[in-house]
């Protein structure tokens, strides 16, 4: 029987994609609609990197095609901002002044690079790379460029350095402790974080800080606390990532860093789920809320809250056994995976 | 030496309602391009009811190479409205770019906003627009200026350029016109470069434009047929024009109502189309060149009077503008219909000559030599032009004025024919030396029954069929001086003469149609010609076309080629009497043949097919828009 259901996805990521395509496998009936702020169909993030390096072309980056969306009668509102979510009405404000109603909503709107506030004087000076949109021009100016610097220390972080001395290219890491937030690194993780980078051939700078950086004409002289001077063609950014919920705020939603989420995806507000990097998900296990890392994790709670949304009752399961591998260095951070049919209680 | 290093080709409409501004900021983009040196073609297409409401779409083409036809699908699409510009969606290419004000006047209601409804593919920017306009001018009326300066900073135009375009279109407005459109431009620009992320490809940085400083030197005219058509005219010694207004004739008199008087002319505006004509006919027998302008609608009523110009031997010149038929029809809509009309129109056997320009600058060529036609060989002259044609604007090399004997043309009697002045003489041109009333001694009958020789009543059936042979006589010889078929795709052979290959434009020729040959009396010889004594190859398929869709066929078989589909072009601009042999010629050297045209049966086809005596492939649309080369490209590709 047809619905006139409308499901809404804010998020056209992994865990924006999963919870539609779920949607759409139980329910061939209700309209779907995924809105994305960028204009680009469902693209790999961690292929970036390569795409930076210029070993695939922009073509490598898709996940899926336009195509599947149309077969599947999923709409995509690509290019298109949520200003605000409106619960008592069901609606969305998209930030060109139109309305969508929903009958249902996923937040799956992911996070967004983590600018330090010590940092904010230089924000303009600063490359981060958390979108495909961040790329545009960049690739150029990397393959261009001789010298760069990487302010931060979060799994991107690593990736870019050995991503340029590959290429060939100086660069010079300043390890930011607190870069692959919420975690510290230990001075013990940062020696041995330093130790294992020495073959990339990269200068290393540990137990420093930023100072100044100053621009000119198009270069950029970077100056540490300690007094170490280096010149580079860009400074990178990355010390981790925030969740992107500032158009949630002020709804009635309750939010943290990101949107408070239960282990089965809902959020304090009936009709609305969230997922993935924008989510904080509650962990019984230490009882407190955990934001989301990764593509897999995100994949598993866009379906969670996909079948959820259905009226099923999944849960995501913490998985204490995961550990992030930072350069040699075991980091222990939240993890979901595995669906489980929980009771309900 | 032309030295592009990049190749520009878009297409930009702008969509809005009448009233916004839309039509003007088509105009002001297509000015400045053509100033850059780029080739431009543009129309507008607004609805049919009185302009000041409605849908309103200025389309432009700009290439850095010439441009045929005016393109299918838009590259761009500028949104000044909503709700208009949804349904001009459909004519936007996947992966096209949409500009759509992200600040409208008043919210959307779900799936309003232009936005909501574009394909997934299209590259989508919000700009502010009215936002923008009402913080540069206290009102939102600008929003079209600020529009073209976010084109003008995403696409990498020069923006003190573009500020001088809009300053020379607003030039005798007041300065706070002046100002507040300026300042809209450069909100619009400043705001793009500001906030606005690039995610396409177009780019106009490092383009070298066509024309280069040396030819920009030469005078370029920003004109439509219409405007064209009034300027040929006048240049041509037109004294006499009647007429009664109708879409999309209606400019040509407006034009020739303000010059023809200061050229020492009169305009008639007549009760109908039936006096127009009668009024033409009356000043082309007292002896001054005269013409009347009309649409499908007005020519069915002038039909009966034409014969009468055939018969009486008087010259009269009608243009009919071709609108979506029959009967009123769709007066905003082009379309090719009226070729049966036109060429087949009317009782009796009745030769005239018609002629359909091919391209804008044709239309000048065609009307200079219509009434020099007209005029030396006594007779009735229809230039079909077509809503398209009237309408779209092209900037084109100023042409040259036509030579004295093609604005005085008549063949007076001399005075051994006074002596006894037979105003019908049988002669084997079939022209008779014509006496303008008052000449001594050149009186005669001119009525619309046969006649003999000093144009008494003659009804004898020797006498009707010496006249009438001599009447089709006349064909034979305005055969002779028309400008030759235009070719493409195909090395010329020694029938054919205009031969246009796709690194060719018309060159030395502004009038684009060979007239200047007929200047010099080189009338059907074939400027251009190459001798082609080898074996003629066969083409796939030939591509035979005319009037407004002609430029489409020829843009199609260039574009096939780089497809790797072997394939020729022909058009003639003289469709009555018709170069058959030339036809015949081309259509021997073409294993398929495909006639494209604006009209639901195919008449041209039809009338193709009887001259050439085997089948051919019709592509017919009636939607109303121009031909497009990319459907013809399509319909190859199936063939
Ligand atoms: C360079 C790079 C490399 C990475 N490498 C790896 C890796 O190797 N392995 C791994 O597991 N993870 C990696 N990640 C992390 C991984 O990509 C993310 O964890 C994952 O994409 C999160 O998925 P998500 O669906 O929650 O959000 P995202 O993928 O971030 O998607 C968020 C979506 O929300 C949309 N959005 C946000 N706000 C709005 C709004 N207001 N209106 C409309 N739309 C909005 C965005 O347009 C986007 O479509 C990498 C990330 C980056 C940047």
């Amino acid at each position: 029987m047809p619905t006139h259901d409308h499901y809404v996805i804010i998020g056209n990521g992994p865990a924006g994609n999963a919870a539609a395509f779920t949607l759409r496998e139980n329910d061939p009936d209700a309209a779907i609609t995924i809105i994305s702020h960028e204009n680009i169909c469902f693209y790999s993030k961690p292929k970036l990197v390569k795409y930076l390096a210029g070993k695939v072309d922009e073509d490598a980056l898709a996940v899926r095609t336009m195509d599947e969306y149309r077969r599947r009668h999923i709409r995509l509102r690509l290019g298109q901002t949520v200003a605000h979510i409106d619960p008592d009405s069901q609606s969305l404000h998209l930030s060109h002044m139109e309305k969508v109603h929903y009958t249902d909503l996923i937040i799956a709107s992911g996070a967004r690079a983590r600018l330090l506030p010590s940092m904010k004087p230089y924000a303009d000076c600063l490359t981060f790379v958390t979108e495909f949109n961040d790329t545009r021009g960049l690739r150029k100016k990397i393959a261009d460029g001789s010298r760069f610097f990487i302010f931060g220390g979060d799994l991107v972080a690593f990736k870019f350095l050995k991503m340029l001395t590959d290429m060939g290219k100086q660069v010079t890491l300043l390890l930011y402790p607190r870069a692959f937030w919420p975690h510290r690194l230990t001075k013990d993780m940062q020696d041995a974080i330093v130790k294992n980078l020495a073959p990339t051939g990269a200068d290393i700078l540990a137990d420093d800080d930023l100072d100044t950086i100053v621009q000119d004409q198009g270069k950029y002289c970077v100056t540490t606390k300690q007094g170490v001077r280096t010149q580079a063609d860009l400074v990178f950014s990355f010390n981790g990532l925030i969740p992107e919920v500032d158009f949630a705020r002020g709804c009635g939603l309750e939010i943290d860093h990101g949107i408070l989420v239960d282990e089965t995806m809902r959020t304090s507000l009936e009709h609305i789920f969230a997922c993935g990097s924008c989510a904080q998900i509650y962990n019984p296990d230490i009882n407190t809320y955990t934001t989301s890392i990764g593509w897999p994790n995100a994949q598993v709670q866009g379906k969670v809250a996909g079948l959820n949304l259905l009226g099923e009752h999944h849960k995501v399961r913490p998985a204490g056994r995961k550990y992030f591998d930072l350069e040699g260095v075991k980091i222990k951070t939240s993890w979901w995976e595995d669906l489980e049919k929980g009771k309900d209680t | 030496m032309k030295t592009i290093d990049k190749d520009i080709n878009i297409v930009i409409e702008i969509c809005g309602s009448a009233g916004e501004g839309t039509i003007s900021a088509g105009e002001i983009l297509s000015r400045f391009m053509s100033a850059q040196g780029f080739e431009i073609m543009s129309f507008d297409a607004y609805p049919a009811e009185i302009r000041g409401f409605g849908k309103c779409v200025a389309h432009t083409r700009v290439s850095s190479n010439p441009i045929y036809s005016p393109g299918k699908l838009a590259d761009v699409l500028i949104a000044l409205n909503d709700n208009h510009a949804i349904s001009q969606l459909s004519a936007l290419k996947k992966g096209g770019i949409l500009i759509y004000d992200s600040q409208p006047p008043k919210p959307h209601e779900e799936d309003e906003s232009v936005v909501a409804r574009a394909d997934a593919e299209t590259i989508s920017y919000g700009v502010p627009l009215t936002m923008l306009a009402q913080k540069a001018a206290g009102n939102a009326r600008g929003r079209n200026m600020v529009a073209l300066g976010a084109v003008t900073a995403l696409f990498h135009l020069d923006r003190d350029a573009f500020t001088k375009s809009i300053k020379d279109r607003y030039g005798k407005k007041k300065q706070i016109v002046i100002d507040s459109n300026v300042n809209s431009f450069l909100e619009g620009f400043d705001w793009t470069k500001e906030n606005i992320e690039k995610e396409d490809t177009i780019s106009f940085h490092g383009v070298t434009p066509p024309q280069t400083k040396a030819e920009q030197k030469r005078e370029k005219l920003i004109i439509n047929g219409n405007q064209l058509v009034a300027k040929a005219a006048l240049d041509a010694d037109l004294k006499f024009y009647a007429g009664y207004p109708i879409t999309p004739a209606t400019k040509i008199m407006e034009i020739l109502s303000k010059e023809l008087p200061k050229h020492g002319g009169t305009l008639l505006q007549t009760e109908d189309e039936i006096s127009a004509i009668g009024a033409v006919i009356g000043a082309g027998y007292g002896g001054i060149r005269a013409m009347t302008g009309t649409s499908g609608p007005g020519f069915a009523l002038m039909t009966e009077f034409t014969g009468l110009s055939v018969m009486a031997e008087v010259p009269a010149v009608i243009i009919d503008s071709q609108r979506g038929g029959p009967s009123t029809g769709i007066p905003t809509k082009t379309e090719q219909s009226d070729f049966n009309a036109a060429v087949f129109g009317g009782t009796g056997d009745c030769p005239r000559v018609v002629l359909a320009p091919t391209d804008t600058q044709s239309c000048y060529g065609a009307t200079v030599l219509a009434l020099y036609l007209a005029e030396k060989y006594q007779t009735l002259v229809v230039i079909l032009l077509d809503f398209f044609l009237s309408n779209s604007i092209r900037n084109i090399d100023a042409p040259q004025k036509p030579a004295p004997d093609m604005r005085h043309a008549n063949i007076a009697p001399d005075p051994a024919d006074l002596a006894d002045y037979q105003r019908y003489k049988i002669t084997d041109s079939g022209i008779s030396p014509r006496a303008i009333p008052g000449t001594p001694g050149g009186m005669f009958f001119a009525t619309g029954l046969e006649h003999d020789a000093y144009g008494r009543p003659n009804y004898t059936d020797k006498g009707h069929l010496a006249m009438t042979a001599k009447r089709f006589r006349k064909h034979a010889s305005v055969l002779a001086e028309a400008p030759a078929p235009m070719i493409s795709g195909m090395a010329a052979g020694d029938w054919c003469s205009n031969t246009m290959m796709p690194e060719q434009d018309t060159g030395g020729d502004p009038s684009g149609t060979g007239i200047q040959g007929l200047e010099e009396g080189a009338a059907g010889s074939s400027p251009g010609i190459s001798d082609n004594d080898g074996p003629q190859e066969m083409v796939d398929i030939g591509v035979i076309s005319w009037g407004s869709s002609a430029g489409a066929a020829h843009e199609a078989v260039m574009t096939a080629a780089g497809e790797g589909i072997s394939a020729a072009g022909f058009s003639s601009m003289m469709l009555s009497p018709f170069p058959k042999k030339d036809l015949a010629a081309f259509a021997g050297r073409c294993k398929k043949i495909l006639i494209p045209e604006l009209n639901y049966r195919g008449q041209f086809a039809d009338f193709v097919t009887t001259i050439i005596k085997r089948p051919v492939e019709r592509l017919n649309f009636i939607t109303g828009r121009p031909m497009a080369a990319e459907d013809i490209v399509e319909k190859m590709k199936e063939m």
